[in-house]
């Protein structure tokens, strides 16, 4: 505290290299450059393993890590985990922990599954537009009183967070189990299937990719601008003009470019034809490359080509749906005045409580938004399967809490960034997904993931000591 | 003294033996089950159950909840009350070895249900698992019989898994060494969970660009994952094998998303088993009873009296025998195939 003081007050005297002057005047967090360094070097690593071992596949580096289709994957396979990690921040964050999570998306996932397949199915007739409103409102219903529940007993009953949802891990699995009977629900219907990324339907296409893009773009610029003022407004320091220009641009540029990068997937290619041929798309002749992603015609046959008919695949829903949440939980837990209780309770229950903040009524509405959560997690990954099982969860509180801890969420509470955990998600699915094209084991998927975990918690903690 | 004791003794066990000749049809005959956690379990259950009763005998059970000791508990409780059989569906196959040997020492005969322990004194019923991969891999070849071929396997944990890959590599030998048949993606599934088999099939189209033929999944769960990764891709159609006759599953081998889904119907498993412990109870010798062959392709290689059944195939021909077998009815077996367009549909 005191040599920041100093420093402030004597800048001539601080001896900061132009990096160090750098982070400080643009107040980067620093762990996230960590986070998003070793993402790519890891992507990086991959890119060229599978390029040694598996063939180049149009890789950046010459593999098939680091490529338009391999990266898009990657964001829907990591959308489920990514939202519920969201909320798995504010929990922990108020010294609790939530370990039914998993068993809680197969409960409500499965019973959202029975309600589409068994009872709303034949009693609406199948496809019935009103079918996947009320299946996810039930299911965003049910998170949410799962949830509730949960806080309940931790705040009015006083049973240990970790008790109660240990209780639940065991224990909705069983109700889920119940539910179907054990067996597979599906297949869901067909316009909720359509939030699970898998189906033409759900991807959104370059136009909307750009347009949403450039709004975010100006959300950023917007909220830079805003934030200057309320500074201003506050007598708070301000950052250099530089630094919040260069903050404005990094933040677009990279809005920018994962626009460009999903933009780039391309349909498949017997998907495009299906398209094409049912809303009457003429096909343009061209001559047959196997390694195009367009389609042609040549002579009567629609064969793959370089130049031709491409649809772009653009976000999936999965994807806008994680962004969206992300952005919503980071407000919520920077901006808003519960978020801020959240953080409060975190640093110190008691001073917290002293000073007139219900805990019990916050802990029940943390659990709560947890329990919704789950909810949307639970929607995204059986409409990605296109089944509901109660398999379905099976370990996801480990993985969410992992990400949660990987993004710098700490177990002592009042600690934990939003982007930090979503970052963690993606880093931890970026090593499943790499060792999967790589076709390692699974075995070495876990042992890997799990020395990731306790290398990352390791070197935050040093992190943290040199700050301090 | 203790001549009065010998004559009670004597008593005591003339008693016994007369008892036990009147009960010449009310043998006990108990099972202990590894958990109830699975349905497919009840299924098993109300087909022994009916068998047992049907001979005049009774039926007791136990669950082990998914724990080896309480198994191991179960067992010696079973023994205590003195039944006369003891089916066992073990949760972990070496560590109830000692309860087996301690059944047979106590006179209680032995059968292992589904789930192989390696006890040369008990009877094994079983579908032949190593079959249940021979079968998926010649219903894909009829279909597919060259190209690339994915193997999504089951969890590494599991024995079946290793079995099921054992059967089809089996089938697909001679393919495989002429270069007809290659192998471009082999993983085995944590927990055999379908969305796992999603991101591991996913993984699989993306390092090999698109370049896979057919998929060949370990249960059907896993497949309706592997099912789902190649929706996405538009390769929807391209042949799939699984097993379980899971109900999903049946349908998508109606509607053509699915080639075969290997079924072991457990009624057929738990009514040859009843029959066999039936006959076992009254004192007929293990080898003597209809389709008793021997089997030593367990882990450590123990030769074991088994009966070996043979699963059936559920491909588009015949989706009417599940139906008729009262497996799955046909609302769920058809839903969404147009009328007559699939035999039994």
């Amino acid at each position: 505290m005191s040599k920041q003081q100093n420093s402030s007050a004597n800048p001539a005297l601080t001896d900061d290299g132009p990096i160090r002057r750098f982070l400080n005047a643009t107040e980067i967090d620093t762990r996230m450059i960590g986070m998003i360094v070793a993402l790519f070097a890891i992507w990086c690593a991959f890119d060229i393993a599978s390029g040694i071992l598996r063939g180049n596949f149009g890789g950046l580096l010459g593999g098939s890590f680091l490529t338009p289709r391999n990266l898009w994957t990657l964001l829907n396979q990591t959308a489920s985990i990514a939202v519920m990690t969201t909320g798995m921040v504010l929990i922990i964050v108020m010294r609790q922990i939530d370990l039914s999570v998993g068993s809680m998306l197969s409960l409500v996932a499965v019973a959202g599954g029975v309600l589409q397949v068994y009872q709303l199915g034949p009693s609406l007739g199948v496809g019935h537009p009103a079918i996947w409103v009320l299946a996810i409102i039930a299911i965003l219903a049910l998170g949410t009183a799962i949830g509730a529940f949960n806080g309940y007993l931790t705040a009015y009953a006083q049973i240990p967070s970790f008790i109660v949802t240990l209780g639940g891990l065991i224990a909705y699995s069983g109700v889920a189990f119940l539910l179907a009977k054990g067996e597979t629900v599906a297949p869901m219907d067909k316009t909720f299937k359509v939030l699970g990324g898998t189906i033409p339907a759900s991807w959104i296409g370059p136009f909307w990719t750009w347009t949403l893009s450039f709004a975010a773009c100006a959300l950023i610029v917007f909220a830079i601008v805003n934030g200057r003022r309320q500074r201003v407004r506050f007598k708070f320091p301000l950052r250099p003009v530089w630094a919040e220009v260069t903050l404005a641009a990094l933040g677009s540029i990279a809005v920018l470019g994962a626009a460009a990068v999903v933009n780039s997937y391309a349909w498949p290619p017997k998907l495009a034809e299906n398209y094409a041929k049912e809303n009457n798309i003429t096909i343009p002749p061209g001559v047959e490359d196997k390694a195009g992603d367009a389609i042609c015609m040549a002579g009567d046959a629609v064969v793959r080509c370089l130049e031709g008919l491409t649809l772009g695949t653009g976000y999936a829903a999965p994807v806008l749906i994680a962004f969206a949440i992300g952005a919503i939980m980071s407000f919520i837990a920077t901006r808003t005045r519960f978020g801020r209780y959240v953080y409060a309770v975190g640093g110190n229950p008691e001073a917290a409580n002293l000073a007139g903040i219900n805990t019990r009524w916050l802990t029940v509405k943390v659990f709560a938004l947890m329990g919704f959560l789950v909810g949307v997690s639970a929607i995204i990954s059986s409409a990605r399967l296109d089944a509901a099982t109660n398999a379905l969860g099976a370990l996801n509180e480990l993985y969410v809490i992992a990400a949660a801890v990987i993004g710098g969420t700490s177990l002592a509470g009042g600690v934990g960034t939003i982007y930090g955990a979503i970052l963690g998600a993606l880093l931890m699915q970026s090593i499943q997904s790499g060792m999967g094209l790589l076709n390692l084991p699974a075995a070495f998927q876990n042992i890997v993931v799990g020395t990731v975990l306790v290398i990352a918690v390791w070197l935050d903690q040093i992190y943290r000591r040199n700050v301090k | 003294m203790t001549r009065k004791f010998l004559t009670l003794a004597a008593g005591a066990l003339m008693l016994g033996m007369s008892s036990m000749s009147a009960l010449a049809a009310g043998k006990t005959i108990a099972v202990s089950w590894k958990t109830f956690q699975e349905e497919r379990w009840k299924t098993d259950e109300a087909a022994i159950k009916a068998v047992v009763e049907a001979a005049g005998n009774t039926y007791v059970s136990t669950d082990a909840q998914g724990s080896a000791q309480k198994q191991a508990a179960d067992i010696e409780g079973l023994i205590s009350q003195k039944v006369d059989v003891i089916m066992v569906v073990a949760f972990d196959s070496d560590a109830i070895l000692p309860s087996f040997k301690a059944a047979s020492d106590a006179g209680v005969k032995m059968l292992s249900y589904d789930v192989l322990v390696e006890d040369p004194n008990a009877l094994y019923v079983t579908f032949d698992n190593v079959g249940v991969g021979r079968i998926i891999a010649q219903e894909i070849q009829k279909v597919k019989p060259e190209g690339n071929y994915a193997f999504i396997k089951g969890d590494k944990g599991d024995p079946n898994a290793t079995f099921l890959f054992q059967g089809m590599m089996e089938v697909l030998k001679e393919a495989l060494d002429s270069g007809k048949v290659k192998n471009v993606c082999e993983t085995f599934t944590d927990g055999w969970k379908p969305d796992n088999a999603q991101k591991n099939m996913e993984q699989c189209l993306t390092s090999t660009g698109n370049k896979v033929d057919a998929v060949l999944a370990e249960n059907d769960g896993m497949a309706s994952g592997v099912v789902a990764a190649l929706e996405a891709q538009g390769m929807v159609g391209i042949p799939v094998g699984g097993q379980d006759g899971d109900l999903a599953a049946i349908n998508r081998v109606a509607l053509g998303t699915q080639t075969v889904s290997v079924w072991k119907n457990a009624r057929e498993l738990g009514k040859v088993a009843a029959e066999a412990a039936n006959a076992i109870a009254d004192g007929t010798d293990p080898t003597k009873i209809a389709g008793v062959g021997k089997f030593s392709g367990g882990a450590k290689g123990v030769e074991v009296n088994a009966i070996l059944l043979a699963p059936t195939p559920i491909t588009k021909a015949n989706v009417s025998a599940a139906i008729d077998a009262g497996h799955i009815t046909k609302d769920q077996a058809c839903a969404g195939v147009a009328a007559g367009a699939v035999p039994g549909c």
